[in-house]
């Protein structure tokens, strides 16, 4: 058998095409021509998946569990020491195959996309950019590399959001977003550090393997894995830290598949299914991020209820199924959580690219109130929206039933109440998806004017591949109860470790599955009757409503009021120091001191104004003083 | 001469102390509290007359010509100094068309 | 004998340029001698054993012309010798009345700051520390903006009052050294001054340095000196000058007064981490541009002068690492605010918005130098952040916590910068925009590319200070008590 070691050492090519993708664009800039730098970028990203995918045969075939390929010392200074390398193990695997494979379907799709757009050049080479950053991040061999990734998405995002940059509002997005990734980020460096000075390394194989040595409860591996959730909840858009990401949309389509979608986002569940050793030890943390996620998936899937931009209704149901990630990992089921990343990946890219060919279609209309009866004139786009849509409603055979199924009982293991709200929020989720889907494909058209067609290949083909995926990438994880070995789940075992829970009894199983598909229907037939027979059309802007209704479209005035709390504070401070402390504080002060100066001198010359009786008075009156003191002394 | 001393001295010294302390507060406070610059000098004038006065009494009682010797020096520097002051008033009136000192008050910061 | 050489070259060019009426060739000569300077600086980091100079100078006040460097002095050298040529180049293409006194006074500059870096005993090192105040106060004035003479007299004297205490320490240093008195370092680092007295000569001697840093709250000449301060002369006094306060007190309070510097170590650090976020928050709503700069690098300089105090290894290296960084940064933010200026014809945020419409290329490059400011991975600026935020947590977590907020609130009011001046849609009144010419190219990039580099391979760095950073841990680490065992 052949060594697979030098060829998991050319692992570095898979960042450096990318990189090169974004070199070559980027500095060419001005003078590829139109679509050529997609077609470059996309092939970048093309080959540094053929190079994941063969790496993954390469070490499965090796028998090996994981290869560290280390570049250069980085940083190494007294005790510290941290080399800028690769960890190859079977969990980056996986999202190294996520991260290009759906990334290069994206890039593919956006040549059509973005054909028109007369910045396409820069567009692909900060897609480059991200999916470098991206790899860096899943690939890194400790959590610093992983940190040079996570801030590089971070930039990336910023940048591609902002990429419509006339527009203030998509710049107030872009500096959101970054801005409130940066507080995570803070929370995650800070856990970073407390991890050095804990363990004496950052690297991922020498910090688990320490861990052991620490009893559960542990309170400073429970500060480490909070500082480091602080992170994760900032990358990951959970409460408190969620706002940015529907305001993220700003971006191009194709940018929220992407990044604010299929990559990026998991970035956190990724970080946290990495240090699943440190949180396993940590079970106040773990019961935090249960509480984070649920509460996320609950009140984005309700806030997803009224949206009717197809986009936002689309990232808040990325932040809810995002908490349903976290759920997961809360509930030590870490495998599940990373499987659901995988199958959302599928399906919430095909919905973004899905909506991205409709508002491509619309002409750039992104309202749901004004669509209707798209499904005849995009026969494909309609094909794949519905499957991705009953992906995420989780209806069996396709993929979002079987992990979110997973995630559902490990929940009812864990505790009845949170089986019952995670259902709940999954009944949410099934209900507004099903509602984009009646009010945009379904009834009459309702913009007059508009002349919807179908896009062409180039984006309808990845549309195809990814429908082909979020139909079948549930059967990677065959749970047995339908006879499956849960291959998924397996092939992570070496790198994430699962809290140990006893299995559900196939009967039970059966009844929650059963119970729950009762549900879904009822569900998805009320939305039919009410968006196709009744064709009812959602309230324009500004119309009354009743109170809840109110509270849910205004997405629980979160932005309001962090707007009154943080922001308006914020500015007010800087006023109050600017004006009141520094301009009328701190440097009247120093200027004071000179004033001081000034003013005796001033009140010393009064003494010399010119006046020749005073000058003689003065010297009298000395004289006399001088005797005087003479005659006491 | 010994008439003049005995005559001199028929009167007590405190008097002639009395007297010339008086003399020289007079003339000071002319000296502070006059504006016309006239008047100021011949305050001055006073004053050293007052010393002068007290030095001859002094003088002799002691019976030692030193101090007339003095007032005789004094008076000679008083005529040159008066010469300077009395050219000064005159630079004076003809520059500024005034006496008053008050108006010499350009020397200052 | 190089170090000599290194000093005498800046001031002998400036000497000569005095003579010389040709711009083009002021210009030149003043950079040729910069970049030869800088060459010469640059292979002192392969020159072994340690060059040295010394000379008899003051002989019945047991002065000595000496000159030396160490691994921190050859930081601040190296930084002064790497920024000069660019802070030289800036003028190149530009149109300055009185040209051969400006590059002149530039020089002079340089070799005073030389020479503060070289001097081995304290009094010339007193003599270089004013002597670079001079050049530099002619810069502000003759060439400076708006109400430039007084703020440039405010600037000059709130700092020469620093000095005079600095002064007094020295004087009173002096008199305290046994038998032929001297004021060799070597022989203040060893004078076992009594804890009462090290309490209050760390005042003394820290304020002049904190003035010159400046530390809160002793910031207040900063903000308007740089805006009035022509280009040349704001790179020279943020990307250098402040330099120089750090060093000062490294070479200062650490060895001489370590007792002193353990005793008020956590007030610094706190008025610091004050002065941290204060100066963040303040520049979040400063509309002058340049302003705006002054208060982050006062951001950026108080998280320095906490990661001094902390006494801590890693945040040693951080410091010094950041103090290169930061320099190399500084510099290429304000040549881009200058063109901004130029093209624009205005300093004030509210009036601009939308050149990158016109100028994509000055946009990319801005964001470069905006994201090395606030510490983007794989930028210089994060690998001395993130030593310095290792060495505050090792502290105290909310040291950490407070030094770090920076890095949000950097992101906050940089970007923020960002936007207002590059994004958005076209003003009307701003007109046409040229992009960069070759000249910004040739100044630009390899700052970038220095600021890149340093963060993708900082190691050269690492090893160039790691004797200095470890002497000076072995002088502090009985006293501190809370240093890092450094293992082997």
């Amino acid at each position: 058998m052949v060594d697979p070691i030098p060829y998991i050492n050319l692992s570095w090519l898979v960042p450096a095409f990318p990189l090169l993708g974004f070199l070559v664009t980027g500095l060419a800039n001005k003078h590829l021509k139109h679509n050529l730098a997609g077609i470059i970028a996309s092939v970048m990203v093309v080959l540094s998946f053929a190079v994941s995918v063969s790496l993954f045969f390469i070490l499965r075939s090796s028998g090996q569990e994981a290869v560290t390929v280390t570049l250069f010392n980085w940083i190494a200074i007294g005790g510290m020491n941290i080399p800028f390398a690769f960890l190859i193990d079977h969990l980056s695997l996986t999202m190294m195959l996520i991260v290009t494979g759906v990334g290069a379907l994206i890039h593919i799709y956006s040549i059509g996309y973005m054909h028109d757009d007369e910045r396409v050049n820069s567009f692909f080479a900060q897609m480059n950019l991200f999916t470098f950053s991206m790899l860096l991040l899943v690939m890194g061999a400790n959590y610093l590399v992983l940190f040079i990734g996570w801030e590089g998405v971070g930039l990336c995002s910023y940048l591609l959001i902002g990429f419509w940059f006339k527009n203030p509002a998509y710049n107030y997005a872009a500096r959101k977003a970054f801005v409130i990734n940066r507080i995570g980020d803070l929370g995650f460096i800070l856990g970073i550090i407390l991890i050095f000075f804990t363990f004496k390394s950052v690297t991922f194989s020498e910090v688990f393997s320490q861990a052991a040595s620490f009893h559960a409860g542990s309170p400073v591996i429970t500060l480490i894995t909070i500082l480091l959730l602080v992170g994760a909840i900032g990358k990951s858009a959970q409460i408190p830290l969620f706002t940015w990401l529907p305001d993220a949309m700003a971006g191009p389509t194709p940018v929220s598949a992407l990044i604010h979608a299929a990559t990026m986002v998991t970035a956190g569940i990724y970080m946290i299914a990495r240090s699943s050793i440190l949180y396993n030890l940590a079970p106040i943390t773990l019961n935090i991020i249960i509480l984070i996620g649920l509460a996320t998936a609950l009140i984005a899937a309700l806030i997803g209820l009224k949206q009717n931009d197809i986009k936002k209704v689309l990232a808040y149901s990325t932040v809810s199924q995002l908490g349903y990630m976290f759920l997961a990992l809360g509930l030590g089921a870490y495998s599940a959580g990373v499987f659901h990343v995988t199958t959302h990946a599928f399906f919430k890219a095909l919905l973004f690219l899905g909506a991205g060919s409709v508002i491509h279609a619309m002409g750039g209309e992104q309202d749901i109130r004004k669509m209707g009866g798209l499904r005849k004139k995009m026969p494909l786009t309609y094909f794949t929206f519905l499957t991705a849509t009953l992906a995420i409603s989780g209806i069996p055979p396709f993929s979002g039933f079987f992990s979110k199924d997973l995630i559902l009982s490990k929940a009812f293991e864990h505790n009845i109440i949170l089986y019952i709200l995670a259902l709940g929020g999954a009944l949410l989720t099934c209900f507004y998806m099903f509602r984009l889907l009646f009010l945009v494909f379904f009834g009459e058209k309702r913009l007059a004017g508009a002349h919807p067609h179908e896009s062409p290949k180039v984006m309808t083909v990845p549309l195809l591949i990814l429908s082909a995926l979020s139909v079948f990438g549930g059967f990677l994880n065959i749970p047995s109860l339908f006879g499956g070995d849960s291959r998924f789940s397996t092939f992570l075992q070496s790198t994430v470790q699962t809290n140990a829970s006893e299995e559900l009894s196939h009967s039970t199983e059966t009844g929650l599955i059963l119970g729950s598909l009762l549900l879904l229907a009822l569900i998805i037939v009320y939305a039919y009757r009410l968006f196709v027979s009744k064709a009812v059309v959602p309230a324009k802007d500004g119309e009354s409503m009743p109170l809840f209704s109110k509270l849910i479209y205004n997405k629980f005035y979160f932005d309001e009021i962090y707007t009154a709390v943080f922001e308006k504070p914020f500015g007010f401070l800087s006023d109050f120091f600017y004006h009141k402390i520094e301009n009328t504080v701190l440097d009247p002060a120093v200027d004071s001191i000179g004033q001081v100066t000034e003013h005796a001198g001033t009140l010393l010359r009064r003494l010399q104004k010119g006046n020749m009786s005073f000058y003689l008075f003065a010297m009298v009156a000395g004289i006399l003083l001088f005797i005087i003191f003479i005659l006491i002394v | 001469m010994k008439d003049i001393t005995s005559a001199i001295q028929i009167i007590p010294l405190n008097n002639y102390i009395v007297l010339s302390m008086a003399l020289f507060s007079i003339g000071l406070m002319g000296v502070l509290f006059r504006r016309n610059i006239i008047a100021i000098l011949m305050c001055l004038e006073l004053m050293f007359n007052s010393a002068n006065l007290l030095l001859t009494a002094f003088s002799a009682y002691h019976s030692d010509p030193t101090g007339q010797v003095f007032v005789f020096f004094i008076m000679i520097v008083a005529a040159a100094e008066v010469a300077v002051g009395l050219s000064i008033v005159v630079m004076m009136k003809r520059n500024v068309e005034s006496v008053d000192i008050n108006l010499l008050n350009h020397l200052k910061w | 004998m190089i170090v000599l050489i290194i000093l005498l070259i800046p001031f002998i060019t400036g000497l000569l340029l005095l003579l010389v009426r040709n711009a083009v060739a002021v210009k030149r000569a003043a950079l040729a001698s910069s970049v030869v300077n800088f060459l010469l600086t640059f292979s002192l980091v392969f020159t072994v054993p340690v060059s040295g100079y010394t000379a008899n100078w003051i002989n019945f006040l047991g002065v000595e012309f000496a000159l030396g460097y160490d691994g921190i002095s050859l930081v601040m050298l190296l930084l002064t010798g790497l920024l000069f040529p660019f802070i030289i180049m800036t003028g190149m293409k530009r149109d300055q009345p009185q040209v051969s006194l400006l590059y002149a006074l530039i020089l002079f500059t340089q070799a005073a700051l030389i020479g503060v870096f070289l001097a081995q005993n304290a009094f010339l090192f007193y003599v270089f520390w004013e002597l670079t105040l001079i050049p530099l106060y002619f810069i502000l004035l003759l060439w400076g903006g708006e109400c430039r003479r007084n703020v440039t007299f405010k600037f000059f004297i709130y700092t020469l009052t620093g000095s005079l205490f600095l002064l007094f320490g020295i004087i009173f240093l002096y008199h305290l050294t046994p038998g032929m008195h001297t004021t060799d370092f070597s022989v203040f680092s060893k004078l076992n001054i009594p804890a009462g007295t090290q309490v209050w000569l760390f005042w003394v001697l820290f304020i002049a340095f904190a003035i010159k840093m400046p530390v809160f709250p002793f910031h207040t000449w900063q903000p308007s000196t740089y805006t009035i301060a022509p280009t040349q002369g704001v790179m020279i006094l943020a990307g250098v000058m402040t330099k120089m306060g750090i060093y000062g007190a490294l070479r200062f309070l650490f060895p001489i007064i370590p007792l002193g510097v353990v005793y008020w170590q956590n007030t610094v650090i706190i008025l610091s981490l004050i002065g941290v976020i204060y100066a963040s928050v303040i520049a979040f709503r400063q509309t002058n541009i340049i302003r705006l700069i002054a208060f982050s690098s006062m951001a950026h300089i108080s998280l320095m002068v906490a990661a001094m105090f902390v006494l801590n290894y890693y945040a040693l290296q951080g410091l010094l690492f950041q103090v290169l960084s930061h320099g190399v940064t500084i510099v290429a933010l304000f040549y881009i605010v200058m063109l901004i200026e130029e093209k624009t014809a205005t300093l004030q945020l509210p009036q601009m918005g939308g050149i990158k419409l016109q100028a994509p290329n000055m946009a990319i490059l801005f964001l470069m130098v905006v994201l090395g400011s606030v510490a983007l991975p794989l930028t210089a600026g994060f690998v001395g952040e993130f030593l310095i935020i290792t060495g505050l947590f090792h502290q105290s977590i909310w040291f950490a916590l407070f030094g770090g907020i920076t890095m949000i609130l950097g992101a906050i009011y940089m970007l923020y910068a960002y936007q207002r001046v590059m994004l958005g849609d076209k003003k009307p009144a701003l007109g046409t925009i040229t992009d960069l010419s070759r000249h910004d190219y040739f100044l630009l990039i390899p700052l970038i590319t220095i600021i890149f580099g340093l963060g993708i391979y900082p190691q050269p760095v690492f090893d160039l200070v790691e004797a200095s950073v470890k002497s000076m841990q072995d002088l502090l680490l009985p006293l501190a008590g809370s240093l890092p065992a450094l293992p082997q």
